[in-house]
């Protein structure tokens, strides 16, 4: 149901009525703030903070706003290469992009009632799409906006695209990354998308990994026989037999066994996830493994 | 041009040309992608090809269509033979030539006359061409009277010659057998030997009359002097000829060799009669004699027909109804070769 709906402002309100108020580490909201100032109201604002003698003096819609803004951005990072168009195989509709998105989707609407400002970077086509952070209902959607139209496609940014994208590492900044993984290790050693990160780990952000893989690519579940092809990889075609299935599984174990330790040594908060499992839980169990460090 | 045509049915492996160019050969472009697909291991294409056949539809309408090709080429039969004679090899060859010229056939194809030459015809009937006519020229006896009218398509005339008035023997009386004896006189007491024997092998039954010359009666020639011009009006069914006469017979040159008790015979049909030649003629001992006897017995003339056929026109049924099933086939080719096309057209478009 939740992957057909193209409305991501649905989905989140869904998931989030099933995750529950508080589940974010830390942030104190609401009881003891001081007002600040009024301000337009604005879809999405919730209705309890609406004045309504405001309204009556003025026959408009009034939102308090109050002196609550943390001084921590979330930052939202959302890897949109070619290999994340890999849809399940199991729920129809489904693929990595879908979940990756709507996972960071409501963590944006999350980071967005709790007051802190949230920015969005895109990785796609060897590029990266800022959508610099702010606060505020308004910028929730747009953020919903860009995050909807992400496309899967392409190769992972190059190092110097990245280099040039971090500034906004001067502040220390929580992030959160959805990808697939399987752009962390080049051909040879760390890939930039993995530097990046623990660059980024290392200027004290709190970095914060959600990998995304289909149940089938965990299993090897996908029919033996064909001939594959990687999206990444203009040429070159794959096999896959029954016998290769125990060296299939071995290679992505090492693989995904090396992100692991990886993010482990550098204190990055990581979890793995299948598209296959209910939305809500993957989120619960990510924000509860960061909150608790 | 010779119709052949059960032997289109060996065409059948042709079907497995589309089969094969049906084979799945680009898998290249049919790869799935895969995000994980560098886990797997690298294969050239080659390595992909898999026994798959794509275009099913198509591959099944191209064997159908090849089928019907055969099956029509294998049943269509192309009339090839004209105007033909069917002439009995033992008629009179002078009388035969008579009959021809009477017909209007002198410039028609000689065939042998076929043993059952009416079945035989009505089998193999659609060889001829519609216009065609047929005339069969035969000796009394060498065709019974079927019991219906067979009904040919084509003009066939029956002449049948006929067989000089033998008055049969009294059943009481041997059955006599009239011989005409030419033999060089050292040989001539061996021979009369012979047919003494032959009388006396047959419980008296049999009877040979031995003659200098034969007379219309007579069923067996004896021509033992090579030497000796033959007289040019000699005719009898068979003709017992002694070793060495091939220069003088030309028509042993084609003579058929059969061994009958272990007596090597030879023999040959020709104007005359069937001739008959062997290396043991005349038997020079009690053995020999025999086991000619022997051999002459179970060499009796076939019996002629109980109700020979007499001469006849046979007049020209409705067209043959042989050809019908060629005319489905050929639409039904068509309609798949349209089928075919029309698949073609719609994959590559």
């Amino acid at each position: 149901m939740m992957a057909a709906t193209r409305d991501l402002e649905l989905v989140i309100r869904h998931v989030l009525a099933g995750l529950g108020h508080g589940i974010h580490a830390g942030r104190e909201r609401g009881a003891g703030v001081e007002f600040s100032e009024y301000r337009a109201y604005a879809p999405g604002d919730e209705w309890r903070r609406v004045d309504w003698k405001l309204l009556a003096r003025a026959d408009r819609y009034f939102v308090r706003e109050a002196e609550r803004d943390s001084h921590v951005a979330t930052w939202l990072w959302l890897d949109a290469t070619a290999s994340m168009a890999e849809p399940s195989r199991e729920l129809k509709g489904v693929d990595k992009l879908w979940f990756a998105r709507t996972a960071l989707a409501c963590v944006a609407a999350i980071a967005q009632r709790q007051g802190d400002a949230f920015g969005l970077a895109i990785c796609s086509g060897g590029k990266v799409a800022f959508t610099p952070a702010d606060r505020g209902p308004r910028h929730l959607q747009r953020v919903l906006a860009r995050l909807a139209a992400a496309r899967a496609d392409g190769l992972p940014p190059t190092a110097q695209v990245l280099k040039s994208s971090l500034h906004f590492a001067r502040a220390p900044s929580l992030l959160f990354a959805a990808t697939d993984g399987l752009d962390w290790h080049g051909q040879s050693g760390p890939s930039p998308l993995s530097e990046a990160l623990l660059r980024l780990r290392k200027l004290h952000h709190d970095v914060r990994l959600l990998t995304v893989r289909t149940r089938a690519e965990v299993e090897a579940g996908f029919p033996s026989g064909a001939a594959y092809r990687d999206p990444e990889q203009e040429t070159g075609l794959h096999r896959f037999s029954k016998a290769d299935r125990a060296a299939y599984l071995e290679r992505s174990a090492a693989h995904f066994g090396a992100l692991a330790t990886s993010c482990r040594q550098h204190d990055i908060v990581h979890h793995e996830a299948c598209i296959e499992q209910p939305l809500a839980d993957v989120l619960r169990r990510w924000l509860q493994k960061a909150g608790a460090r | 041009m010779t119709s052949s045509y059960p032997w289109w049915w060996l065409a059948l492996p042709l079907l497995l040309l589309p089969i094969w160019w049906h084979r799945q050969k680009r898998q290249r472009l049919d790869a799935q992608s895969l995000a994980t697909a560098r886990f797997l291991p690298a294969a050239a294409p080659q390595q992909l090809r898999v026994w798959q056949w794509r275009d099913r539809l198509l591959l099944l309408v191209r064997c159908l269509l090849l089928v019907a090709l055969i099956a029509w080429l294998a049943v269509t039969v192309l009339p090839w033979r004209g105007d033909t004679v069917l002439v009995d090899a033992g008629a009179d060859q002078a009388w035969a030539a008579r009959q021809i010229a009477d017909a209007g056939m002198d410039g028609a194809r000689r065939i042998d006359l076929p043993p059952d030459a009416l079945a035989w015809l009505r089998h193999n009937e659609r060889d001829w061409r519609a216009g065609a006519r047929l005339l069969i020229v035969a000796r009394e006896g060498q065709i019974g009277m079927p019991a219906r009218t067979p009904q040919f398509g084509h003009a066939v005339e029956l002449r049948v010659q006929a067989a000089p008035n033998v008055p049969p023997a009294p059943a009481t009386s041997p059955v006599s057998h009239r011989v005409a004896l030419s033999a060089a006189p050292e040989r001539v007491q061996a021979w009369r030997a012979l047919f003494a024997a032959f009388g006396q092998a047959g419980d008296g039954a049999q009877r040979y009359v031995i003659a200098g010359a034969p007379v219309a009666s007579t069923d067996l020639i004896v021509w033992d002097t090579p030497a000796l011009a033959l007289p040019a009006d000699w005719r009898a069914p068979h003709w017992w000829l002694g070793a060495g006469s091939d220069k003088s017979w030309p028509e042993l040159g084609k003579a058929t060799t059969i061994t009958i008790n272990g007596v090597k015979l030879r023999y040959a049909d020709s104007a005359r009669g069937r001739l008959w030649t062997s290396a043991a003629f005349p038997p020079q001992d009690a053995e020999t004699a025999r086991a000619l006897y022997e051999a002459w017995r179970l060499l009796a003339v076939a019996p002629a027909p109980a109700y020979p056929a007499p001469s006849h026109k046979f007049a020209m049924a409705s067209a043959a109804a042989d050809a019908k099933p060629a005319y489905w086939i050929a639409w039904l080719l068509l309609a798949l070769f349209l089928l075919e096309r029309s698949l073609t057209h719609a994959r590559r478009s």
